[in-house]
């Protein structure tokens, strides 16, 4: 199959596994708003309003992780309890087309929420034109970062209970622990390289600076702090979970 | 042409510290164009080895090729030419069966016409046009299990894996796929398929294989496998007889009002007069395949 067949393969798999779906049961779409809203909700409640646009960027990028954690737990389900990726397996569709049109169902099902997130963001920050791409940029690349982890992982399971709390343990790990929902300038200044060992700070860091938003890390260090560490390190790691996806994910059963 | 060939192919699982043995140095030759079953107990390997066979599933040793390509070492080549419905299989919920089968033979890259076209072809071929634009959820396991038949036999993939394509169905169902199963096997596929149903082994065969503990027990036809048995008559009593009586003529099964006697040609006469002397109602018909089946493989458990 050449690439454009396994594009159109990674589109159609979207269509069955996300978009019909989503237009025979809109109901779905409520639990990506009901997580992220909720903190959001916590957070306007409890914080000062200096920190609400910092509630409304986490909860961008929360539905962006949420997805790698659909992702884990679909994938898992489809393989050990429906047996469906054993048909997509024994198939001329390459793996690439099957992540790529499984993370693209998740994006389907993220979007409602992510464009209600947007819109909010827009309204309560003022951000231009070069801001909002590269915002919709940084949501796109933590989205893949979180799918492609998420195959990765969901390969590893033999039994599908299994896969259920290790998804809410690494995305709780991504996604509410980071400085995504708060400022990095939060933690103190002796632990902000903490900060650093998830992923998911990375895409707090550059989104919060192209927002305008600041309250980025002040490890001390001129590399650290740097906008390109940021892109380098969110790049790489997408990369390097897109590799473990492609090419150490279990395919085939060992 | 050889369209599937298996050398010495073992397959060990470590169960957390115990070895179980899938596959033991496993061979097996398939022809091209054949429908091919493979039979044995819960256990027995016979999903090991179609895992194997479809690229699913890594062998632990031995070689494995399809149309001349390697399955373990080129399984790209291997995919191009397969399809397979797994055991136990399901379909996504919210899809209905035509967007099921016509989205599926997209993916794997036939034009719309022709998925459109075989996708009308496979639904009333299997009765499932009525419920062609049902979703999933509202079907019945039996139908959604049609339905994924449907999918794997509408690619028309010149090797097809079926792994019990029949569990669940009714046997008004089963008989459909079985005539759909042979029309695609007449159009050029290479089938292999498991199954538990001995008539449908038969039905549809054209050569099968029996394995036990890994190991290939027997290869053959479903007629060869019956003379295996060497008692070739099926007799079945209603009450009157005890087991013991008639234990000196052959293989007697107890069932719940009758007693079954697997027996030689020779008893047939002596028996019926027997019967008859003492009113007990009498059939008589050739051993059935499950039957020499459970001989077969119920001999191997004995010796072991």
């Amino acid at each position: 199959m050449t690439i454009r067949s396994q594009s159109n393969a990674a589109l159609r798999i979207c269509f069955i596994n996300g978009v019909l779906p989503l237009w025979r049961s809109p109901l779905l779409i409520a639990a990506q708003f009901l997580t992220p809203f909720s903190f959001l909700f916590f957070l306007f409640v409890i914080a000062p309003r200096s920190l609400f646009p910092f509630g409304v960027m986490g909860g961008l990028l929360f539905t962006a992780l949420f997805a790698g954690s659909s992702m884990l737990t679909d994938c898992a389900y489809l393989r050990l309890e429906r047996q469906f990726q054993q048909v997509f397996v024994a198939s001329p569709v390459r793996p690439i087309a099957y992540i790529m049109g499984m993370a693209l169902s998740e994006l389907a099902f993220t979007a409602p929420a992510a464009t209600v997130f947007f819109v909010i963001l827009l309204v309560v920050v003022p951000v231009g034109l070069v801001g909002l791409v590269a915002l919709i940029g940084i949501f796109l690349l933590t989205w893949l970062m979180a799918t492609t982890l998420g195959f990765f992982v969901s390969t590893l399971f033999i039994q599908l209970r299994e896969s259920w709390p290790i998804a809410t343990l690494i995305f709780s790990l991504l996604s509410v622990i980071p400085p995504v929902f708060y400022p990095a300038t939060e933690i103190p200044q002796n632990w902000q390289w903490v900060a650093l060992l998830a992923p998911s700070t990375f895409s707090a860091q550059l989104a919060d600076r192209a927002a305008g938003l600041g309250g980025t890390l002040t490890t001390g260090s001129l590399i650290l702090n740097a906008p390109a560490f940021d892109v380098a390190m969110l790049v790489g790691i997408t990369l390097l979970f897109g590799t473990a996806a492609l090419f150490l994910s279990r395919w085939r059963e060992p | 042409m050889e369209a599937l060939e298996a050398r010495g192919l073992s397959k060990t699982f470590d169960q957390r510290g115990h070895i179980v043995r899938a596959l033991d140095d496993f061979n097996l030759i398939i022809h091209e164009g054949q429908l091919f079953s493979v039979l044995g107990r819960n256990g027995a390997g016979k999903t090991t080895f179609l895992k194997i066979a479809s690229t699913l599933l890594l062998p632990t040793s031995g070689t494995l090729s399809l149309f001349g390509h390697d399955a373990i070492s080129a399984p790209k080549e291997v995919r191009a030419l397969i399809a397979m419905v797994p055991q136990e299989g399901k379909l996504f919920y919210h899809i209905t069966p035509r967007e099921l089968v016509r989205e599926y033979l997209r993916i794997r890259g036939a034009s719309r016409e022709t998925a459109v076209c075989r996708t009308d072809e496979v639904l009333e071929a299997m009765g499932l046009t009525a419920y062609g634009n049902t979703v999933a959820f509202q079907l019945s396991g039996g139908l959604r299990q049609r339905a994924l038949v449907a999918m794997i036999l509408a690619t028309r993939a010149p090797f097809l894996f079926l792994d019990e394509p029949t569990l669940g169905m009714d046997p008004f169902a089963r008989r459909q796929v079985w005539e759909v199963i042979r029309n695609v096997a007449r159009q050029g596929s290479t089938v292999l398929f498991t199954t538990h149903y001995l008539d449908e082994a038969e039905e549809l065969s054209d050569e099968l294989a029996v394995i036990e503990r890994g190991r290939l027990m027997f290869r053959g036809s479903s007629e060869t496998l019956r003379a295996t048995v060497g008692r070739e008559v099926r007799l079945q009593f209603s009450t009157g007889f005890k087991p013991e009586e008639l234990s000196a003529y052959g293989k007697v099964y107890t069932g719940r009002n009758h007693l079954t006697l697997l027996t030689s040609r020779s008893s047939v006469r002596e028996l019926t007069e027997l019967a008859l002397t003492r009113g007990i109602e009498m059939t008589v018909g050739p051993v059935t395949l499950e039957e020499a089946f459970l001989e077969l493989v119920g001999k191997r458990i004995e010796e072991e």
